[in-house]
Formats: C-alpha cells, sequence, structure tokens
C-alpha cells in the first residue's frame, strides 16, 4: 500500500543522522491511519510556507476548563483525519522520572484514541498526547486517570508546575525540588484545573543557581536551591585539581566577587563575600560542597515577550527556609502566595502577568500589597535619581 | 453557603453569561469579582463564589472558552 | 455485565506520586549523592556518599515521539535499567543505569537501533522548541524541521566534547515564545514582517473588541466603524507585528507565506554562574523561510559557533564571550550585518532590579 500523501519536501528530513521528527509521525501514522492527513498538511505547508492550522474552537473536559489545547485543520476535507487535532496536556511525574509499564501503557492509550504522537514533554513541562478529536477527550482522560495521571494548566491559571532532578540524581541540590514541586502542586490542583487569574501563572524549582529548569527566565515565581553558611572544602582534593587544572585562572579568577584565593596551598573562601553563584563548584565538584544551611532563593516576575517586554525574575525572598516551612505544610509559603495572588486578583488586568503588574505600580506598592519590607538585596543598586515620592506613613 | 444562596449565585452567573452572550467575554476571575461584590451582604466569600462556579461547570451549564485569555461561554455556543 | 457497573469517573487525582517511578538506588541514595564525572558525551556517573555508583546514558530526541519511539526506550529500560529512565528539561531521553557492565551494551544497542547518543558536557545540547506548523496557527515557521537541519549539520557537537562551554539553542515560532527562547545561547524565533489582516465580517462574531484593543503592546489597535457597524483598525505606522493580537481575535490572522522568516539572537544565558542571567541579543534580523532544510539559518548558527569556538577562553558562554570582546567586534569577526533594527526602540524594563539569584547571605 502506497501512501496517502507525497510528501517530497518532508522526506528530505528524512536524512541526516540527528533523528528525525518526520520518521516519527510516519511512526505513529503505521497505527493511528488518521496522522497520515497530518503528513499531508504539514507538507502543505512546507510548499506555501505557512501554516494551516484554523484558529479559534474549543476543546476540553467536563468541569476543568484546563488541560486542552484545540486544533483544528484549515482543510478538513481534504485532511479529515486532522479536522480536530487537540492536544491533551498531562501532570508529569516530578523530576520526569518514569518506568517503561506506564510508558508503554500511555503509547498504547495515544494510538488508540489519538494521533499516535506524543510530546516529552511540552515547554511548560506537561506530557502531550496529540491528536485526539473532542468525542475522544474523556476517554483519554479517564484512560490516563486509570493510571494514576491527571490533566495539567493552560489557559489563565496555575500552570503545572516544574522542577530539575534534584536530590534524586544531583548532589548540587540545596532543596527537595521534587518534593515541593508535587506538593504544591497537589495543594494548587483546582488553580490548574479551573482558569480564576488574570493570565497564566508558573511555579518552577532549580536546586541550585545552574538553574536547570530556566526557572529565571519564564516562571512568575522562581525557586533557586541556595545556603547560607560556608562552602565545605576538602583541601586534598582541591590539591589534586591544582595538578590537572589552572585552578587560579579558571576557578578564582572567575568568581564573581573574586572571593576565593590561596594561601600557600589552602583555598581560602570568604564566605560573606560568595554570592552562591555555583562557578567554583561546578568545576571543582569533588572537591567544594554547598554548605547545611540549605534553601532557596525566590525570584518574582519572569516572563516571555508578549505583552510587554521579556522579564528576568527578580529577587524577592534571598533566604526561604524550605525544610523548616515543610514541617508546618508550607504555611508561610502559601500565605506569601496567596497575598500575591489577591493583590494581581485586586490590582492586574486581564492578560498581565505579575511581574508586568509590579513593573506598571512599582515594586514599593506590591511589597505592600504582600506585606514584605524592603531589603537590598533586591535592588541591583539604590535609586539614583531624585524624584523622591515622601509619604506621611513615616514613623 | 446554604445550598439556596449557591443557587442564586449559579443562576446569576449562567444568567448573565446568558444575556451578554456575543457581546462580552466573561473572564472567570471578573466573574468572581463581581458575585463577590453582588452577593457581600449575604456574607458569601471568594470561595464560596468559586465552588459555585465549579458547579455550573460540573453540570455543564456554562463551559470555558479560550482565547488569549480563559472566559466562560454557552456550551451550544462552541 | 461488568461494562453496565457505570464506573466513578475520575477527576482531580492529582499528580502522580514520583516515588513509584525511582529505582531503588536513587531511593536510597535521594539527596546523599557525593559528586559526578562527566565520562564521555554520553555517559555520565554520580556517585553516592556511600560509594554506590549511578550511570546515565542520555540520548537525543526530536520531543514529538511515536508510540513505537516510546516502546523502543521502554525496550532499552526494561533489557537494562529495571525500566527505569527519565527525560531532561531539553527534551533528551536518559537511561539510568544500576550495574556498569550494562552501559556499553546499551550504548550499542541506542546507536544499532539509529538513536543519538550524546548531550553531556561541553556540546550543543538538544534544541528545546515549539510547535510550528506541525501544531499552531501563530507560527511564522517550522520548528521540528528547522531544528532536525540545524542538529544534522552540527551533529558532531552532539556526540563530541569540543566546545569551549556548553552551548544551548533554542527555537521559537514566534514571539510569544513557549520555550525560554529569549535567555538561550543562540536563540532562533520565528518572525512576522507585516501587519495583521483584518476580517471585518468575522471579527464582529468571533472577537471582543476591548481585549483585542487591550492585546497590543504598542496602542496600534483603535476602534473603527466599518460599514456602520463596529470594528477595529491598526495604525500599520506603529505595529511590530507581534501577532499578540491574533492570539485573543483568530480574525487578525498575521502569518504571510512570502514576508514571515527567521531571526537570529545570541549571548543569552539562564545559569547564575558567573555572571548572571541575561536575555539573548538580535543578531540577524530576518532570514526567509526556505524548507525544507534551511540553508541560510544553519550557515548563521555555524558562522557563530566556529567564531565562538574559535575565540573563547575554556569555560566561557557565548555570551561572556561577546560581553570580553565586546559587540562590535562580534558582527566584525561573523560578518552579520549591523542595521537599524539591532537598536532597540521598545520600551526598556527598569534596570535597577536584582535580576538574579546573586545575594549575599
Ligand atoms: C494560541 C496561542 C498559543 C498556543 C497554541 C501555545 C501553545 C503552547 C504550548 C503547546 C506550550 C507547551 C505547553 C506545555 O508544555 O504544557 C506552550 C508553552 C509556552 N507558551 Fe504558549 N501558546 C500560545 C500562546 C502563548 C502566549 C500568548 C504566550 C506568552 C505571552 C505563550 C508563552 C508560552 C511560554 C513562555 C511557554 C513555555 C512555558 C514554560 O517554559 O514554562 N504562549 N505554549
Ligand atoms: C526650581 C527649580 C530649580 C532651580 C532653581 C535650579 C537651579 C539651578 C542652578 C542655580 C544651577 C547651577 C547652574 C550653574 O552651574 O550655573 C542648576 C544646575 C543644574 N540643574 Fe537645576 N534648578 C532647578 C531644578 C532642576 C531640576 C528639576 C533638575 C533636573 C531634573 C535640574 C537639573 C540641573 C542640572 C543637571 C544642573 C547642572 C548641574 C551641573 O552641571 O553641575 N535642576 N540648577
Ligand atoms: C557540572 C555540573 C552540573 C551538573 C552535575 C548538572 C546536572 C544537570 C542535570 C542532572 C540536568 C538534568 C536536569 C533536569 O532535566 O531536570 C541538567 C540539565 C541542565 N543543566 Fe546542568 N548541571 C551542571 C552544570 C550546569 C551548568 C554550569 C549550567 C549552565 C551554565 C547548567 C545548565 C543546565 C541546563 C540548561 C539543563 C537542561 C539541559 C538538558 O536537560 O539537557 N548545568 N544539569
Ligand atoms: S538546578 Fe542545580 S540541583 Fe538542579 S539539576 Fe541542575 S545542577 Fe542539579
Ligand atoms: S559560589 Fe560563586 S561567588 Fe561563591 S565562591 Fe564560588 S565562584 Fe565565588
Ligand atoms: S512559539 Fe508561537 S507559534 Fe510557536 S508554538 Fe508557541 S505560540 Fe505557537
Ligand atoms: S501585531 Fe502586535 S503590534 Fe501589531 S497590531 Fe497586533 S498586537 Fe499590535
Amino acid at each position: 500500500m502506497g501512501k496517502k500523501h507525497q510528501t517530497p519536501l518532508l522526506d528530505e528530513l528524512k536524512k541526516g543522522k540527528w533523528i528525525s521528527f518526520v520518521r516519527e509521525i510516519e511512526r505513529a501514522a503505521e497505527k493511528s491511519e488518521r496522522t497520515e492527513d497530518l503528513l499531508g498538511q504539514v507538507e502543505e505547508s512546507y510548499r506555501d510556507k505557512v501554516n494551516h492550522w484554523k484558529h479559534g474552537g474549543m476543546a476540553g473536559v467536563k468541569s476543568y476548563g484546563a488541560g486542552m489545547v484545540g486544533r483544528f485543520s484549515e482543510f478538513p476535507d481534504k485532511y479529515p483525519g486532522i479536522k480536530e487535532c487537540h492536544s491533551m496536556r498531562i501532570i508529569p511525574s516530578a523530576g520526569f522520572f518514569y518506568n517503561s509499564d506506564f510508558l508503554r501503557k500511555l503509547a498504547d492509550i495515544s494510538e488508540k484514541y489519538a494521533g499516535g504522537l506524543l510530546n516529552f514533554h511540552g515547554a511548560t513541562g506537561n506530557i502531550q498526547v496529540l491528536g485526539m478529536s473532542q468525542a475522544e477527550a474523556e476517554d483519554v482522560f479517564q484512560a490516563v486517570a486509570e493510571l494514576g495521571f491527571d490533566l495539567g494548566g493552560s489557559g489563565s491559571d496555575l500552570r503545572t508546575p516544574s522542577c530539575c532532578a534534584g536530590q534524586a540524581r544531583c548532589e548540587f541540590a540545596n532543596y527537595d525540588t521534587m518534593k515541593i514541586c508535587h506538593d504544591l502542586t497537589e495543594e494548587y490542583l483546582d488553580e490548574l484545573h479551573r482558569p480564576a487569574f488574570n493570565y497564566k501563572f508558573k511555579l518552577k524549582f532549580s536546586g541550585c543557581a545552574n538553574d536547570c529548569v530556566a526557572s529565571a527566565a519564564r516562571s512568575d515565581l522562581a525557586f533557586i536551591g541556595t545556603w547560607k553558611d560556608k562552602i565545605k572544602i576538602n583541601q586534598d582534593e582541591v590539591k589534586n585539581y591544582v595538578k590537572k587544572l589552572n585552578v587560579q585562572k579558571y576557578v578564582l579568577d572567575k568568581c564573581p566577587t573574586k572571593c576565593m584565593w590561596f594561601e600557600g596551598e589552602k583555598l581560602v573562601i570568604d564566605d560573606e563575600n560568595c554570592v552562591k553563584c555555583m562557578h567554583c563548584i561546578n568545576v571543582l565538584p569533588k572537591a567544594l560542597r554547598s554548605g547545611d544551611e540549605k534553601g532557596a532563593s525566590i525570584l518574582i516576575g519572569a516572563k516571555a515577550p508578549l505583552v510587554t517586554g521579556p522579564r528576568m525574575g527578580m529577587m524577592l525572598v534571598p533566604f526561604y527556609d524550605i525544610n523548616e516551612d515543610a514541617k508546618n505544610d508550607y504555611e508561610w509559603l502559601k500565605g506569601l502566595i496567596s497575598n500575591m495572588w489577591e493583590f494581581w486578583d485586586e490590582y492586574g488586568v486581564s492578560r498581565e502577568r505579575i511581574g508586568e503588574l509590579i513593573g506598571r505600580v512599582g515594586l514599593n506598592t506590591f511589597l505592600e500589597g504582600i506585606g514584605l519590607e524592603p531589603i537590598p538585596e533586591m535592588v541591583g543598586h539604590p535609586r539614583s535619581n531624585p524624584f523622591i515620592k515622601f509619604t506621611e506613613d513615616e514613623d | 453557603m446554604t445550598d439556596e444562596t449557591k443557587k442564586k449565585v449559579e443562576d446569576k452567573i449562567v444568567g448573565l453569561v446568558k444575556e451578554y452572550a456575543g457581546k462580552k467575554r466573561f473572564k472567570p476571575i471578573d466573574i468572581v469579582k463581581e458575585m463577590e461584590k453582588e452577593f457581600a451582604s449575604e456574607g458569601l466569600t471568594k470561595d464560596d463564589i468559586k465552588a459555585a462556579l465549579k458547579e455550573i461547570m460540573d453540570e455543564e451549564k456554562l463551559v470555558y472558552g479560550y482565547a488569549g485569555g480563559s472566559f466562560l461561554a454557552l456550551p451550544e455556543n462552541q | 455485565m461488568a461494562e453496565e457497573i457505570k464506573k466513578k469517573r475520575l477527576t482531580d487525582i492529582g499528580p502522580h506520586d514520583y516515588n513509584d517511578y525511582l529505582s531503588p538506588m536513587i531511593k536510597k541514595n535521594y539527596g546523599k549523592w557525593a559528586f559526578h564525572e562527566i565520562l564521555d558525551p554520553g555517559t555520565m556517573v554520580h556517585v553516592a556518599e556511600n560509594g554506590d555508583k549511578l550511570y546515565t546514558v542520555r540520548m537525543g530526541s526530536p520531543r514529538l515521539v511515536s508510540g513505537s519511539f516510546v516502546r523502543d526506550i521502554c525496550d532499552i529500560a526494561d533489557k537494562y535499567c529495571g525500566g527505569h529512565l527519565r527525560f531532561t528539561t531539553r527534551n533528551n531521553v536518559e537511561f539510568l543505569i544500576e550495574d556498569e557492565k550494562n552501559v556499553e551494551p546499551l550504548k550499542k544497542d541506542l546507536e544499532k537501533m539509529g538513536y543519538n547518543v550524546g548531550g553531556i558536557g561541553n556540546i550543543i545540547a538538544n534544541i528545546v522548541h515549539t510547535q510550528g506548523w506541525i501544531h499552531c496557527h501563530t507560527s511564522a515557521s517550522d520548528a521540528s524541521g528547522v531544528v532536525k537541519s540545524v542538529m544534522d549539520e552540527l551533529y558532531e557537537y552532539f556526540v563530541e566534547d569540543k566546545l569551549p562551554s556548553k552551548t544551548r539553542i533554542a527555537f521559537a515560532c514566534c514571539l510569544n515564545m513557549c520555550g525560554s527562547v529569549s535567555s538561550s545561547d543562540i536563540a532562533i524565533v520565528g518572525t512576522h514582517r507585516k501587519p495583521p489582516r483584518i476580517d471585518a465580517e468575522r471579527l464582529r462574531n468571533l472577537c471582543e473588541i476591548p481585549s483585542t484593543i487591550a492585546a497590543c503592546p504598542t496602542n496600534s489597535i483603535r476602534p473603527d466603524t466599518v460599514d456602520g457597524k463596529p470594528g477595529v483598525k491598526v495604525n500599520e505606522e506603529t505595529c511590530v507585528f507581534c501577532g499578540s493580537c491574533y492570539t485573543v481575535c483568530p480574525a487578525m490572522p498575521i502569518a504571510n507565506a512570502e514576508n514571515d522568516g527567521l531571526s537570529i539572537w545570541v549571548g543569552g544565558k539562564v545559569s547564575n554562574a558567573r555572571t548572571k542571567p541575561t536575555f539573548s541579543k538580535l543578531a540577524i534580523p530576518f532570514i526567509p523561510n526556505d524548507p525544507p532544510r534551511w540553508p541560510g539559518v544553519v550557515d548563521a548558527i555555524k558562522t557563530i559557533l566556529n567564531a565562538y569556538k574559535e575565540g573563547a577562553e575554556p569555560g566561557e558562554r557565548v555570551g561572556e564571550w561577546i560581553e570580553r570582546i565586546g559587540w562590535s567586534r562580534f558582527f566584525k569577526i561573523t560578518g552579520f550585518p549591523f542595521t537599524k533594527y539591532h537598536i532597540d526602540d521598545f520600551r526598556l524594563a527598569e534596570t535597577t532590579m536584582n535580576y538574579s539569584s546573586h545575594t549575599r547571605l
């Protein structure tokens, strides 16, 4: 049997050493016939240099306002298999750890009810099952739920939180990223499923300043592992490194605060001036380890360009004692988040991310609103212009 | 919140969406704020309103729509 | 019949407990890892305080995968890893191996099956990317095809450690930038160059005028009367072709076959190591779409990478290298023309905050 659609342009992309997504779509089409039409439409896009998806139209499962993204072909008659080609977002297992039993069953579901195509993972970190119709959505949802998995966020809601592998497989992790990610997802499940925000809100957890989940660039609230006390130094291992590496040039000279030096053969660190950037530990992992008083910095407001330009996360809480707060079921953090959401609900406008709101009303107004005091860690430097608005509320 | 007040809130929300269908897209957040004001005298909280909204969705009297942001829609218009 | 007993509908069950998926060695050493070593670009070993060794083999993935792909990796995981595996943030597959003897056979099996092993160390990691023509209506270009074309050409840098530092490339097919493109060593971004077209008829049925107006970052959308009925008009002088209005209003399509293409951005970074996180900056404002292989984009990436490889010191990320040598030399070395588009004329966010986790405790 020949192919349903000729795809000379896509066929070009089956050549070469890197694994081919075209081949993957073809393999999916072998199991789920409708996906042949996806190949046909994408080939047409390659010819026309423009996408052929229609905008508008919804998809969802009962009672949830999130977890599915609707997608409709522009040419339903020509490509009936993808007339409806919706995707479903599934909350991943924290740290993206799985076993073969679950993955096989999920592959079966995707072929039985959808296009046999999956994303591991979407940019937010959801597993995505692609290519189902609205009529099939409930079946996919229930089949996935029987495996113990639920749908993730989409729309104006809390997006599926995500985290790095953390303590499961990384010695750099300063807190249990997977636990807090899991616990807060559970805590805020309603906010994931039932959009009630001005716009999206993201939580991401990285165990150290290497920030492997890019939390500081894309989450409204980023948790970046850090420590309060001294870097632990194994001087024997330092000596071993010195034998094979120019430690002065590649470690000491690159330290952003120049807070490390040698006294004879002994490495000395002025920990009070260390900004916990991880560079020295990255390069000398056997010799250096973060301290014992561990927690996380909380940065706020990162987002992608739309609508008013990209933002990086900015320092809000220099040291959050996660271990202590976890004992009280994250009482402090939940209070902080609830204050933020209240403020955002009250003063934010539609499609305004919390970082944009802070930009609009000013950090001071925001801090007052959520009950935090201004501290020097929040700024790169104090103001340099003299337009001070003195207020009456001085003590 | 008594079942009776809950019913009142639900009817009000569904009524609003019906009345403005095709003219205005109510974002859940705006409805919640609106209802909070409307039913403040009866002592309803934000969580009460959200619970009523959840029930509306469970019964599929309304569904969620999305166009850059989430909004409330009538099932038949989807 | 069993089916007749109506099953209770499952809902709001929450995230799955990850503990179900951790291998015995990971459970035992959770939070007790001592150090790790990169053995080669496809393999690393994590050593626990008690001496346990966990080997990881990393494999590339196109992110968009078939059920058959999933079964392939499951077979490998069953054969060598007790069924345990994970994915990385950048969509790679990682096999978690407790018995060192299994490392080489596993890699051989993967290679036999045509899969790519690599991506650890001073390499080009898998390119994080978006949906493109395969699954998004806003896209100014395809995603997977550009990524495949670039990775085919840069394959050696995925399997061999020969760059000054790790190099993160990311791709987004429109300014929505699903996926933290705005702070990558090299970013490829789909770019529209013409204002949206307004379908007045559909707009009346499909769109809410106030939210459409509010969607525009440059206040370019104004209320208008079309045939005596309410509508909108776009000020083409101020429109920056961002597509935000289309996201809110489907009757304002912006995709345009002749004028859409890609832009290239460089020098961003998320990690706080050494220098603070930074956004990527514009290197090339526009390269036309040229499917199926986008040679213009591939050449541009190669030019940047070669210059970086030549010029950077060991350990220096692309942005750190450019900061050191200066932007004027960057343009000189690469030969990319510096144009009026490289000069920012959009509103600048406040610059005095501490956009980092750097802090003295
Ligand atoms: C109709 C338009 C859009 C579609 C179809 C779309 C689609 C997607 C998809 C499929 C993902 C991956 C989701 C996941 O993994 O769960 C994603 C992520 C993302 N989207 Fe969109 N998106 C749209 C609009 C937007 C807009 C308007 C913005 C920004 C203003 C945006 C910013 C992002 C970002 C930043 C991510 C990555 C999030 C992360 O890394 O955590 N998207 N989008
Ligand atoms: C009623 C209001 C003000 C008065 C009476 C005033 C008066 C003066 C005087 C007498 C000087 C010294 C001129 C000289 O060197 O010969 C000066 C300099 C200057 N003023 Fe003002 N000024 C006023 C408001 C402002 C404001 C609002 C600004 C800025 C926003 C400003 C910015 C400056 C600057 C930049 C200089 C030059 C300083 C220098 O070069 O050393 N002035 N002003
Ligand atoms: C040598 C020390 C390092 C170790 C042991 C390490 C470990 C890891 C681990 C375990 C992951 C997978 C995390 C996940 O998917 O959740 C990862 C990914 C990542 N790391 Fe690191 N990291 C190190 C240094 C760095 C540095 C210095 C940077 C940035 C400058 C960095 C940036 C990233 C990024 C962007 C990812 C996502 C890449 C991917 O998933 O393929 N890492 N790293
Ligand atoms: S962010 Fe830090 S702790 Fe987490 S995986 Fe990356 S290097 Fe390890
Ligand atoms: S963590 Fe960073 S700031 Fe601290 S000593 Fe090491 S290199 Fe210096
Ligand atoms: S970057 Fe833009 S075009 Fe690409 S998937 Fe995201 S919203 Fe769609
Ligand atoms: S494309 Fe962007 S700038 Fe242009 S009218 Fe639409 S929202 Fe405004």
